[in-house]
Order: structure tokens, then C-alpha cells, then sequence
């Protein structure tokens, strides 16, 4: 394997279900603003993590910083932005755990920790979504505020501290 | 007490939106293992016992039809691949390889040796992660007596760290043959835009080497508690891909077996919809799926069962630790299966990169001749037997598409099981009963949603 960088930018969810999508779309973004040297690329990787789920774990491990981009139900306006850290949350995010297929990023997270598996820090930006049904694009709600979010993103990359 | 069991039909199930069984037993049942959001989608167990009389028995799936097949027309036919990849992030890698087949079968592509190699290599990667991480997160805890593999780590931690570096090898295996871990961006219809190098090849070899060890420790540790598994069968009908020529424990060429066949010959790929013949009951909002009984099997007890005597030498000794055999009928076996495949794989890679090795690898630029048409393909996912028909105009524009995924062609088999399970363990009382049916799906390993992610948190400061 190729020698991680650092800090890993991984965006999460589904571009099949409209805001669900909207970590994959950010972090795509932001992969182009760095491939045109706008944002550090030597350093940092940007990584459309999709539903990946589980292999997160192996996705962080051996980083020293990871920003997370995620669809969140934070119970706040739709379009909200929210940086935090999983210390700040409790997840209330109920499975079955009946399939693989049911994930709790927050869990992941634990997991790594405990398996002394996980980045020094760890950032999430949380976008409350407006909607979240088949369809392949955003909403207008979202769509209208990617700008604010890529500035959000962009300053935390520029303040890695 | 069985004899009434078997009675009770799926149909009827699905007609009448409940199970009645004349069982004594005395004490009242109540379980539900509820999940209400249809957005995310779930399956629900219920069970109501009342007076020894079970009023209920039902496996629910009330998720939302997801509509992938509309989403996929208008599309480009080198677009189909990429799009169905996000239906489900564990077997994705499965979904995209199947979409490529079918729609090389519309268009009427051929793809060269070297495509064929590498792409079994990416299916035996996703097989390896998809069963390591099955076996290791979901079932382990059961057997262990744990929630989940988080509180597993203190009570068993060397096991869950082997289990995570299998897992983060067949990783990094996905991530070399497919271009990133999940959601593949290196399959192209009519053949491959990236294929790995001698040196990756040799590396990945290595790697696979290495990592036989620890396979065969999580065999062992689970072997340890293997008698937490149920004893439990029920015979079924079991359906998975058959490859005769040559002879090969088949993930990925075949045409469709089953163990009711009775010398009737397989069917070929391309009528896949006369074996699935998806049917709606009311229970579900999932499809269910019937071929010569009123439910059938898919999974890698079922590729066992048709299969098993072709497994590598390594798989078959796995099987015979657990004692698995031809012919077993019992559904938490389907675990032990998947074990007997990890590996399998391993060893069915190691022979394959030699393979490539020995030919050596180049890049093949693809030429692709547009034509209308439609086409149809069928592949193992690990949890069995996957089925994707797409049709094309003559500008290579989808029209049509339709995919029928193994847990839909489950669901009939799991409230089938459910039907015999409850009356044979409901004198073992309520929480031992959830636990066991709550097994009996994990054992499936079931795909019931993964098209949404998201975070679900409060605030605590």
C-alpha cells in the first residue's frame, strides 16, 4: 500500500437518495478544488466514502486526522451545518442489528478507539438533509447552500489544528 | 406438531397476515423487533403467543421500494455500472459486476482472459470482506453471548483484531482490483480501465499468505462456540450458480442451479425471472421469490449444498471441522458456509494471481460497438445468488432495467424457518426465543438496506 497521508477528508452516503448524498458531493468538490491547488493535496486525501459502512475503520486507521462529511438528523433546520466531534453526541440512531447493512458511524468510531485503531482527531460536519428519497440530485434546500459548506470545510483544512 | 406447521404456506401467510398454530405450551409470547422508519428500511420480527396459541409468526419487511430500476433508464450503458453500485455498499462490488455482464450481454461483448482474471479476483475480494465481516461483527457476538463486536473486544480481544486485519486485507484487496474499497471505478462494459501491475500482484499475494493464519485462528475461535448454534432443520430447496466446465466452486459463471432439479437440467442465466417469479404478499413490501417449492434459499449454504465437494482444499477442511456436510438443511449453518468460502477464496485467488503472473498483465483499451438489445446476468454476492436484465435502444440509452437481489429471494425461506422454529423453541420462553429468531435472520445475512447512512445523534454538549 501507497503511504497515507496524514489527513483524510471522507465524504459519506448515498448519491441515490438525494440529501443523503450530500458528504459524496461535498468531498468530490473539494477533491476538484485540490486538484486545482486551491486546497492542500500533499498532505490530505479527499475520499468518497460512499456506504462504505465498516471499512471505514480501515479507511481512518494509521491517519492522524480525519474529517468526516455526513448527512445528519440533528433536529435542527434543513441545510444546517454543524462541525463536532464524537465526543459531542450521544447517536440515537436505532438498529436491529440484524444485517450488515444497518451502520453507526459513531460506533465505528468507538470500535477503533477501542481497538486502539483510531485517529488522534476526529471532525465531523454534520448537514441536517431535507429530504431523503430516491432521487439522484439534492434538494434546492441543500443545492442552494453548497457554497457555505465547501467554506465551512475549506477553513477547517486550513486550520488543521 | 410439525405436520401443522408445514401446513401453513407462505401464500396463506401473506393472505391472511397471520400465522395460526394449535401448539400448547402455556406461557404468552410477545416479540417485536421493530423498526418502523421506512426510509432507512428493516425487517421486523413479530411474534404474539397467547394461551400456547401462536396468533402470529411473521418475518416483515416494510422497507421502501427503492426504484433503482427507474433510475438507471435514459442512462448510458457505461453509466449502469457506476449507479448500481450505490444500491448497496457491502456487496457493491457484486452489483457493479453483474450490471457489466448484463449489459455486455445486450451489447454483445466479449471480454478478453485477462478481464475475466482480474474481475474474479475483485468478486473473490468482496466475497472475503463481505465474509469476514459477517461472520466476525454479527455472528461471533451471538455466539460469544455479546450485543454486539463492540463489547466483544474486552472478552475476546486478539480474535476481533484478526477478525478487523482479515477484513482490512480483503480491503485492500477491493480497494487494488476495483480502484477504492466500495463502489467500483475500474469496471468498464467490454472490459477493465485499470488492471494491477506484476508488482501489485505479487505484493497482494503476500499479503494473502499471511493472512491464512489468522483465517484459520477465527475458524477456531469460532469453532469453540459453534455449539451456541442452533440445532435446527428444516430441508429446503437451495439455489446457486453451477459451473461444470471446468468444474469450480462458482462465485461468478454458471448457469442456475438447484437441489430440486431432480436431473432436470439448470437453467440458463438469461431466464433468471422463471426462477425468481417474484411474487408480493402483504406482509412486505420486499418481493418474495419461489422456483419448484414455496420458498427457497440462496446464500453460501445453498452454493455449498450444490457445490461444496469443489471447494479448495483448505475451504473443505473448514467444513469438515464444523461438520458441515452436503445436505444440510439447518439455516445457521449458512455461517459455517461462509467460513468454508473465506477460505476458499483465499486460496482460489493465490492460484489466479499465478495465473496472471504467469500471462502477465497490460492495459486492453476497449472497443465498444453499439447495438439495441437487452441482456441479463446472474453472480454469487455473498449472500447469494444475484440477478440484473437491462435493455438498450440503438444509441446504448437503458430503457429498461430490473435486478432481483438474494435477500428478497430469502424472504419466503426465513418465514418459512420461522414457521417451524417458533413452535419447536417457544417452551424455551420469550428471550430465548427473540434471540434465536433474531439469529436465524443474521444468518442469512441479510441485505436489507444499505441505501442510506446517515448519523442520527443528540447533543450532549
Amino acid at each position: 500500500m501507497a503511504d497515507l497521508k496524514p489527513v483524510i477528508v471522507i465524504g459519506l452516503g448515498n448519491p441515490l437518495m438525494a440529501d443523503e448524498g450530500i458528504g459524496v458531493e461535498l468531498v468530490n468538490r473539494l477533491a476538484k478544488l485540490a486538484a486545482a491547488g486551491t486546497l492542500p493535496s500533499e498532505t490530505v486525501e479527499y475520499y468518497d466514502g460512499g456506504c462504505g459502512g465498516m471499512s471505514l475503520l480501515h479507511i481512518i486507521a494509521g491517519r492522524r486526522k480525519v474529517i468526516l462529511i455526513d448527512c445528519a438528523k440533528m433536529g435542527l433546520k434543513p441545510g444546517t451545518i454543524k462541525r463536532f466531534t464524537p465526543d459531542d453526541v450521544n447517536s440515537i440512531k436505532k438498529l436491529t442489528h440484524l444485517s450488515l447493512h444497518e451502520i453507526d458511524i459513531i460506533k465505528v468510531l468507538e470500535l477503533a478507539r477501542m481497538l486502539g485503531q483510531s485517529p488522534e482527531e476526529i471532525v465531523i460536519f454534520g448537514i441536517e438533509p431535507a429530504s431523503i428519497e430516491q432521487q439522484m440530485n439534492l434538494t434546492a434546500e441543500l443545492q442552494d447552500r453548497v457554497d457555505e459548506f465547501l467554506k465551512a470545510i475549506q477553513k477547517e483544512l486550513k486550520n488543521p489544528a | 406438531m410439525n405436520k401443522d406447521v408445514n401446513q401453513i404456506t407462505n401464500a396463506q401467510a401473506g393472505k391472511e397476515g397471520k400465522v395460526v398454530v394449535n401448539v400448547k405450551s402455556g406461557k404468552d409470547i410477545n416479540i417485536s423487533v421493530h423498526h418502523i422508519t421506512r426510509v432507512e428500511g428493516h425487517g421486523n420480527i413479530v411474534v404474539n403467543i397467547k394461551n400456547g396459541i401462536i396468533e402470529k409468526c411473521q418475518w416483515q419487511v416494510p422497507e421502501a421500494p427503492r426504484f433503482f430500476e427507474a433510475m438507471v433508464r435514459g442512462r448510458r450503458y457505461d453509466d449502469i455500472q457506476t449507479i448500481v453500485s450505490r444500491i448497496c455498499g457491502i456487496c457493491s462490488i457484486s452489483h457493479s459486476l453483474v450490471a457489466t455482464k448484463a449489459v455486455e450481454d445486450a451489447l454483445g461483448l466479449a471480454v478478453s482472459e485477462q478481464t475475466d482474471l482480474v474481475r474474479h479476483l475483485m468478486h473473490y475480494s468482496e466475497q472475503l470482506q463481505s465474509h469476514v465481516l459477517h461472520v466476525g461483527y454479527l455472528v461471533a457476538p451471538d455466539l460469544f453471548g455479546e450485543k454486539s463486536v463492540v463489547s466483544l473486544v474486552p472478552k475476546a480481544t486478539q480474535a476481533v483484531l484478526k477478525i478487523v486485519k482479515a477484513h482490512r486485507v480483503a480491503n485492500q484487496m477491493s480497494a487494488l482490483l476495483a480502484g477504492r474499497i466500495t463502489h467500483p471505478i475500474t469496471l468498464t462494459p467490454g472490459g477493465m480501465t485499470r488492471v494491477p501491475t506484476e508488482q501489485e500482484l505479487r505484493d497482494l499475494k503476500k499479503t494473502l499468505e499471511d493472512v491464512v493464519p489468522d483465517l484459520v485462528d477465527i475458524c477456531k475461535v469460532v469453532l469453540s462456540v459453534a455449539g451456541n448454534l442452533p440445532n435446527f432443520e428444516r430441508p429446503t430447496e437451495y439455489v446457486s450458480l453451477r459451473q461444470t466446465n471446468p468444474p469450480t466452486y462458482t462465485f461468478y459463471h454458471g448457469t442456475i442451479t438447484s437441489t430440486d432439479l431432480n436431473g432436470q437440467p439448470d437453467m440458463p442465466v438469461n431466464k433468471w425471472e422463471n426462477v425468481a417469479n417474484e411474487y408480493m404478499v402483504a406482509q412486505s413490501t420486499a418481493k418474495w421469490a419461489k422456483w419448484h417449492r414455496n420458498s427457497y434459499f440462496a446464500g453460501a449454504l445453498a452454493r455449498f449444498n450444490n457445490n461444496g465437494h469443489l471447494l479448495s482444499p483448505l475451504g473443505k477442511k473448514v467444513a469438515e471441522m464444523f461438520g458441515l456436510k452436503k445436505g444440510c438443511s439447518n439455516p445457521y449453518m449458512n455461517s459455517v458456509a461462509q467460513l468454508a468460502e473465506t477460505a476458499h477464496v483465499v486460496e482460489a485467488s493465490l492460484e489466479l494471481i499465478d495465473k496472471l503472473l504467469t500471462r502477465g498483465t497490460r492495459f486492453e483499451p476497449v472497443q465498444v460497438r453499439l447495438r439495441a438489445g437487452r441482456g441479463y446476468a446472474a453472480i454469487e454476492a455473498p449472500r447469494g445468488i444475484l440477478f440484473h436484465a437491462y435493455e438498450f435502444d440503438k444509441k446504448g440509452e437503458c430503457t429498461w432495467g430490473n435486478c432481483c437481489i438474494p435477500t428478497n429471494q430469502n424472504h419466503a425461506n426465513i418465514q418459512a424457518d420461522f414457521e417451524k422454529l417458533v413452535p419447536q423453541f417457544m417452551h424455551e420462553g420469550e428471550d430465548a426465543l427473540r434471540q434465536k429468531m433474531e439469529m436465524l435472520v443474521r444468518a442469512y445475512d441479510p441485505c436489507i438496506s444499505c441505501s442510506t447512512h446517515y448519523l442520527h445523534v443528540e447533543f450532549t454538549r
